[in-house]
């Protein structure tokens, strides 16, 4: 699909969580053509003091109702603004950007990991394997239960989901990464198992010496900054854990990713 | 119509807004957004000798009203930028200008010369922002020899129109522009990036894994006017305007302190069809001000 620059009307806002906002923005083509993983650049309205725009995930896509969700974290200056919109509002969206989470539908096991916001895209790919048979494992974690973003597909898709929280106040006390690897110490094969991750760096990393200790297939959503998105800057750069043959030694985020096998990138802070 | 046309030593461009080097990549990543054929050129990013892979991340850091880069010119050199990125380029009816790279005057024509087979290129651009390996890491422009230098010898390789481009990092650009001009340049552009640097107070590490990079945007417009009206000044030859152009009328600033063209690069960024929006808003503003061309304005500051 051709990237496009859109002027979308905000039709919802409502509060998902402590410091998340969960917007519906109007947006049918988009709302057809998004898989988990994409992500759109948003210009934060009425902030001409920000040079750039935000990047956010497709959350989720009404494909009847021809709208689309983002789940916007409060982390700073941008996504605060964003946070503000009402419905009547416009935000000024390039997309849509990025790679989406390969799927395979011969898959026995899909298993999501998310970290904080890192939970945004997976909405998005429930409803993309809804109808496929394979089991769909979430392990979210969040650092306590009001922080996390609960959704309705969890259960209409039939997911396991496993929640941690770091202070214990809901599902297991830790990190998701901990609960995943005990989840992944019960049992010897691994056959037909994908993990599918999105969350801080700390996370991505021990999700990648799990998968590759294991020999368990995987994927990851990075989050660098972008000036563009849409690979016209170079500036969104991952290196990658080999060189290739021409030495190269870098892809980019906004336009290789932001989904990358995980064991073909290092995470650096 | 107003006539927008330029002239740049023999090339004439249909109208003065050109994409700046590194910020439009080889044009593709734009062709969704507009018509690429409505800009008076394209500068491709840097092209050099050997393949580079560019710096490690981070590369980029938002600033205000600006964003500083250290990208470290990644690119595939100039035999694979023949078979991969020439053919996209080829095919727009748009004046596509090379900006090339070398880590010394002779490497600066030997790219070139890699090039002077390729049909259809409108002009050189030489970027001398780059680390001059002879003189120790000093950029190019450091010194009006040296600058001088590195135009004559790519001069003696090639009859197409020659454009230096300069970087604002020296005590008189002025000099150096003259140097240039003196030495066979057709056309000079500036400015490239202002040395500038930022600092993450929580972890105390440079926003930048090279610790200081180039400071592009809004932020550095008076400055690029300046110092292009320095150059106007000091040289016949066409100066190119560059530096956090935007809109028309930050354009028309350029204009009418004596530029001939304009790029716009970091504008790119956020709002893909900001060059197309220039070159839309010059035409307005000329059929407004029943302009019949732009040599009508250009150059027309009232002192
Ligand atoms: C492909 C992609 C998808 C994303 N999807 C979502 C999403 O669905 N929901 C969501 O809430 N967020 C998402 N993000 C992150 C979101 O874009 C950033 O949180 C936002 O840009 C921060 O802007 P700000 O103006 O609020 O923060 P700023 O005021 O610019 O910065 C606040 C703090 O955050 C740090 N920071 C800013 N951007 C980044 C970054 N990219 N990586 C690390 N640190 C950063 C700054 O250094 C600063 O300390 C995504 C990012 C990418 C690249
Ligand atoms: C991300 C980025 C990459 C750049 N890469 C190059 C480059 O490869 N070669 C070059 O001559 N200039 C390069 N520049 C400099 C621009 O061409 C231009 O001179 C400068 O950014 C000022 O213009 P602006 O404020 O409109 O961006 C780059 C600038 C940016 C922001
Ligand atoms: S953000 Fe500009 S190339 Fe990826």
């Amino acid at each position: 699909m051709s990237k496009s620059v859109l002027q979308l009307p905000v039709i919802e806002r409502a509060e998902a969580a402590r410091q998340v906002v969960r917007l519906t923005l109007q947006a049918p083509e988009w709302a057809r053509a998004a898989r988990a993983g994409h992500f759109i650049n948003l210009l934060v309205p009425g902030r001409r003091d920000l040079l750039w725009r935000r990047p956010f995930s497709v959350h989720r896509a009404d494909r009847s109702r021809g709208t689309i969700d983002l789940l916007v974290a409060r982390m700073g200056r941008g996504s605060e603004s964003l946070a503000e919109c009402a419905p009547g509002d416009h935000l000024d969206a390039i997309g849509l950007l990025g790679n989406c989470f390969p799927f395979d539908p011969g898959l026995h096991e899909i298993i999501m990991v998310a970290g904080g916001i890192g939970i945004a895209p997976f909405d998005l790919l429930l409803q993309d394997v809804q109808g496929f048979s394979c089991k769909k494992s979430l392990f979210y974690g969040a650092r306590s239960a009001g922080d996390l973003c609960r959704s309705t597909l969890w259960a209409e898709s039939g997911a396991e989901v496993h929640l941690t929280t770091e202070d214990g106040s809901t599902g297991s006390r830790g990190l998701v990464q901990d609960e995943l690897r005990r989840y992944l110490g019960s049992s010897a094969n691994h056959a037909g198992r994908v993990i599918y991750g999105c969350g801080p760096t700390p996370m991505l990393a021990a999700l990648r010496e799990m998968a590759l200790a294991l020999g368990i297939k995987g994927y990851v959503t990075v989050e660098n900054r972008m000036a563009c998105g849409f690979g016209a800057c170079v500036g969104c750069a991952v290196e990658l854990a080999e060189a290739r043959r021409d030495g190269q030694k870098y892809l980019l985020a906004c336009k290789d990713g932001p989904v990358f096998p995980i064991e073909e990138i290092l995470f650096h802070d | 119509m107003t006539d927008l046309r330029v002239h740049i030593g023999s090339l004439v461009l249909d109208n003065p807004v050109l994409t700046a080097s590194g910020t439009f990549g080889y044009g593709s990543e734009f062709a969704d957004f507009f018509d690429l054929d409505r800009l008076g050129g394209i500068v491709t990013k840097t092209v050099t000798l050997e393949p580079r892979p560019g710096n490690p991340p981070p590369r980029i850091c938002e600033t205000p009203a600006g964003m500083l880069n250290s990208i470290g010119l990644p690119n595939v050199g100039v035999e694979q930028f023949k078979l991969e990125k020439w053919p996209f380029l080829s095919s727009l009816h748009t004046a596509v200008i090379v900006n090339v790279a070398g880590r010394s005057s002779q490497e600066f024509a030997d790219v070139v010369a890699a090039l002077e087979a390729v049909k259809g290129i409108a002009a050189y651009e030489l970027n001398y922002s780059c680390p001059n390996v002879k003189e120790g890491g000093l950029s190019f422009s450091s010194d009006a020899r040296v600058a001088a230098e590195v135009t004559a010898r790519v001069r003696a390789v090639t009859r197409r129109p020659l454009i230096t481009k300069l970087t604002p990092n020296v005590t008189s650009i002025g000099e150096i522009g003259r140097a240039c001009a003196d030495a066979g340049a057709d056309a000079l552009s500036a400015i490239n990036t202002l040395v500038g640097m930022a600092v993450d107070i929580r972890t105390r590490k440079p926003r930048l894994s090279t610790v200081t990079g180039g400071l592009s945007g809004p932020a550095i417009r008076p400055v690029a006017l300046a110092r292009v009206y320095e150059l106007v000044r000091r040289v016949s030859i066409p100066v190119i305007g560059i530096g956090g152009i935007a809109t028309a009328e930050d354009a028309l600033e350029f204009i009418i302190a004596g530029a001939a063209a304009v790029q716009i690069g970091t504008a790119g960024f956020v709002h893909p069809d900001a060059a197309l929006r220039v070159v839309e808003g010059l035409e307005d503003f000329c059929r407004r001000e029943g302009l019949a061309n732009l040599a009508q304005l250009r150059g027309s500051l009232q002192l």
